[in-house]
């Protein structure tokens, strides 16, 4: 197999009490798009973190094109011709997209010392043209959207000649028509003979760009696929080990309104909003990222202030711009960025859901401890939180623990009006559905809820009804037999004639 | 995908004795042994009670200052804080104000210091580092501008006694020290606010989104590190039987020092009040070795510099990454 143009072989590394890949060979074609794909923990991340040496194996061999190379660290890789693109894009944003590409490795003049700024220019001009000519070198970073940003990143792998970019979860803040050009750009790619291992979450990516795929699940190697020869179930039925059953959306939605929004306004991000959400009922909010979603979730649970505009709970209006008062009307937020606005990492689960409502848990000022994991063990089991030890830092936990915990606080808090925003991102296909079922249940039980999601299948698999928001504006308000793909597109998509309006 | 180090069963939450802070201990016990050996007078009792009663200044102003740094904030105000409640409070006394009334405007000078630092970070949204290095300056200027630069003598008497004294032979410094240990650990470890402190060192936005009374929490662990910026300030004017304007200079670094030894992060959400109390005696039972080993100043703050380093060295270290 010397026509490989990467072939890791028998790569194995343990950390301690975990085996994380146990003896996977993992080999790319020259030009080929390659999917690594599997559910968190399989592996995926150890692999990339050994192919780009940030964390090198305990045994294994890298070969590019057929030749032996130890890579021990970053710069190895980087000499191999191996660039990774993170989920978290590596990019100065104070310095300009030509010192980004050049970040490291400046070309210099007079023996090193001075950096030679407009040859870079030149340079990362020219090879951006070819990804996308309306990127100027010569600005800052943080001008640039994030679609825009990847591509830089992929400049500077052109720039370094690499043979293999590999991409982690590429996808996860860009917008459908920003994949579309995602994924010309790999075909492209491909086109030049680079090859590119293609890492994410999302089925329909991966059947669109990759031609094969590598599957791992708990370590070990499942199996190397022709993506053509495969379903979405077949793969996902591999990554997990088991079949994952489609359920059918029931609606416990009631007559009985709880929340509603009036002309509530945030500047030109979310614009004269109006609903009203039922006991019971799961009220989807589809768009485009960027249409003003997460920011009118964030406005509802009070955490930003409105230029406009009223929440009110069961017809009593909610101080705006205060979380504490939106939380003792009943609201909770499950935001979409758990790491960054959901979970404290080194505190226990217990004290994570305490927070809200920390006074339910005191005797004469003082925290009662054994209550309080008393009442996380039981919310918490309900839950099925694993592992079920209430006292561990929750930034130990996976992503779907992690959620459920989150979901837990609010539970805790005695809260009867969830908002969701994206609430599986990041998180396994396999727990995944426990989410939804727990979602579910909450509406069964009487709950109102939100769900803001960008993924179509959970929008439809949820919702009682679904409103379309477009460029800040709730534009469409959907009832559950006219909740198709095609007709939240037709509403989320912002068309020429409206935008000069 | 491995996400953080492996799984490891946490310790229970109640009296817990966590392996940072047993770390701080060894370090403080090999410190210990070492001058032993070198001289004897170091491990007589007298001695030992000397350097708690020497520590206590420093421990008093690195117990508030873990608390504020636990919360993701600084105060380096602390010293000039402290030198505004030295001359206020020895005015007052020396002007015929009975000492109670005296003590309890020392302690509101310092949380009024405190409030302003505290309201400037958390409702104006400036940066801690810079409030406080504002805070330093001018609570330095209020105290001089007031004495016109000048020390106030005359303490009465019954105050020194109530500072020079001790209690079944251990100093009373050390004793309102121990209190104020026994109290932040009650604070940190038992009460919703110490939960909310480290929450919001822990993640900001994150404890905000939970319901975290988020600016209060930093308005009070301001006012708290003010008033034991006070509490140390009425130490030393009871020791000294003077009040200086000039006095608390740098006494910022050593309160951080001593934190961080003991274990707290500046990025905020960790830190220990036992660890830090322990980290208090580390820089004490140094200072007080190497001075009974006639080693010159200069050199006794080389090894301060030295430990610090070495502590922070090892801290990363045993951390793994």
């Amino acid at each position: 197999m010397s026509s490989d143009r990467l072939r890791i072989s028998g790569a194995t590394k343990t950390y301690p009490g975990i085996v994380a890949l146990d003896d996977v060979t993992f080999a790319v074609a020259p030009g080929e798009v390659h999917g690594l794909l599997g559910e968190n923990g399989a592996g995926k991340s150890t692999m990339l973190n050994i192919l780009s040496g940030v964390r090198p194996g305990d045994k294994g061999s890298i070969a590019v094109d057929g030749a032996t190379i130890p890579i021990r660290t970053p710069l190895d890789a980087r000499a191999a011709g191996i660039a990774m693109i993170h989920q978290e894009l590596q990019l100065v944003p104070e310095l300009t997209v030509a010192q980004n590409i050049f970040l490291g490795r400046p070309m210099t003049g007079f023996g090193g010392t001075i950096v030679k700024r407009h040859e870079q220019e030149r340079r990362a001009r020219a090879v951006l043209a070819d990804l996308d000519p309306t990127i100027d070198p010569s600005v800052k970073i943080n001008t640039l959207k994030v679609a825009q940003q990847q591509i830089v990143e992929i400049a500077r792998a052109l720039i370094d000649e690499a043979k293999v970019i590999a991409m982690d979860e590429p996808t996860s803040s860009l917008t459908p028509a920003e994949f579309e050009n995602l994924a010309s750009l790999i075909a492209a790619l491909s086109a030049r003979g680079v090859s590119v291992i293609y890492v994410s979450h999302k089925m329909d990516e991966v059947f669109q760009v990759c031609q094969r795929a590598t599957i791992l699940r708990d370590g070990k190697l499942v199996g190397v696929v022709d993506i053509a020869n495969e379903t979405e179930d077949t793969i996902v039925a591999k990554m997990v080990g088991r079949e994952v059953l489609h359920a059918t959306h029931v609606s416990h939605a009631t007559m009985t309104p709880v929340l509603t929004v009036e002309g509530l306004s945030r500047a030109d991000v979310v614009m004269d909003a109006n609903l009203t959400l039922h006991a019971g009922e799961v009220l989807g909010i589809s768009g485009l990222v960027g249409a003003g979603r997460t920011e009118l979730l964030r406005l509802i649970a009070g955490i930003d202030r409105p230029t406009a505009g009223a929440v009110k709970v069961n017809g009593e209006p909610v101080r705006s711009h205060d979380p504490r008062a939106a939380i003792r009307a009943g609201i909770g937020l499950v935001p979409e960025e758990r790491k960054r606005e959901g979970i404290v990492h080194a505190r226990s689960v217990a004290s994570n859901m305490a927070l809200p409502k920390m006074d339910n848990y005191t005797n004469a000022g003082l925290l009662r401890h054994g209550h309080l994991h008393k009442r996380a063990e039981s919310v918490m089991t309900d839950l099925r939180l694993r592992p079920l030890n209430v006292r561990q830092p929750i930034g130990t936990f996976s992503g779907g623990n992690q959620q459920k915990a989150i979901i837990g606080r609010w539970l805790a808090a005695s809260t009867n009006i969830f908002l969701f925003d994206e609430p599986t991102r990041g998180i396994d296909v396999g727990a995944k559905s426990e989410i939804y079922n727990l979602i579910e249940r909450l509406a069964s039980e009487g709950n109102a809820i939100l769900v803001v999601s960008s993924e179509m299948p959970e929008i439809m698999r949820l919702s009682d009804r679904v409103l379309v928001m477009r460029e800040g504006r709730i534009v469409a308000d959907l009832a559950s037999e006219k909740i198709t793909e095609e007709e939240i597109a037709y509403h989320a998509i912002p068309r020429k004639e409206q935008i000069t309006a | 995908m491995i996400e953080g180090p492996p799984v490891k069963p946490a310790p229970p939450f109640n009296m817990k004795f966590n392996l940072r802070d047993a770390g701080t201990l060894f370090g403080l016990i090999l410190i210990v042994v070492v001058f032993a050996s070198l001289t004897p007078v170091f491990l007589t009792a007298p001695n030992l009670i000397n350097i708690l009663q020497q520590s206590s200044i420093n421990a008093a102003i690195a117990l508030g200052m873990t608390l504020v740094i636990i919360s993701g904030g600084i105060d380096l105000s602390v010293g000039p804080t402290a030198a505004l409640s030295a001359v206020i409070s020895a005015s007052l006394m020396v002007a015929g104000v009975p000492i109670p009334l005296a003590i309890v405007a020392s302690l509101g000078v310092g949380m009024m210091c405190g409030l302003f630092n505290g309201v400037l970070v958390a409702y104006a949204g400036l940066q801690p580092f810079i409030v406080t290095l504002g805070g330093l300056s001018l609570y330095r200027a209020l105290s001089l501008i007031y004495t016109g630069g000048n020390p106030i003598f005359g303490i009465p008497p019954e105050f020194r006694a109530l500072t020079n004294g001790d209690l079944m032979g251990v100093p009373n410094p050390v004793i309102i020290v121990g209190i104020i240990a026994l109290i932040l650990w009650v604070v940190l470890n038992k009460t919703p606010l110490g939960e909310y402190i480290l929450a919001v060192g822990g993640n900001e936005e994150a404890a905000r989104i939970a319901g975290v009374p988020v600016a209060r929490t930093k308005v009070a662990t301001f006012v708290i590190s003010g008033c034991l910026a006070s509490v140390a300030a009425l130490i030393l004017v009871g020791r000294l039987g003077a009040a200086e304007p000039t006095i608390g200079n740098l006494w910022e670094l050593d309160a951080i020092a001593a934190a961080a030894i003991g274990g707290a992060s500046l990025m905020g959400g960790k830190g220990s009040i036992v660890g830090t109390l322990i980290g208090a005696i580390i820089l004490g039972a140094l200072r007080n070795g190497l001075t009974l080993m006639n080693v010159q100043a200069f050199y006794q703050l080389l090894a301060t510099g030295i430990i610090i380093i070495v502590a922070m060295l090892i801290d990363r270290a045993t951390r793994g990454r």
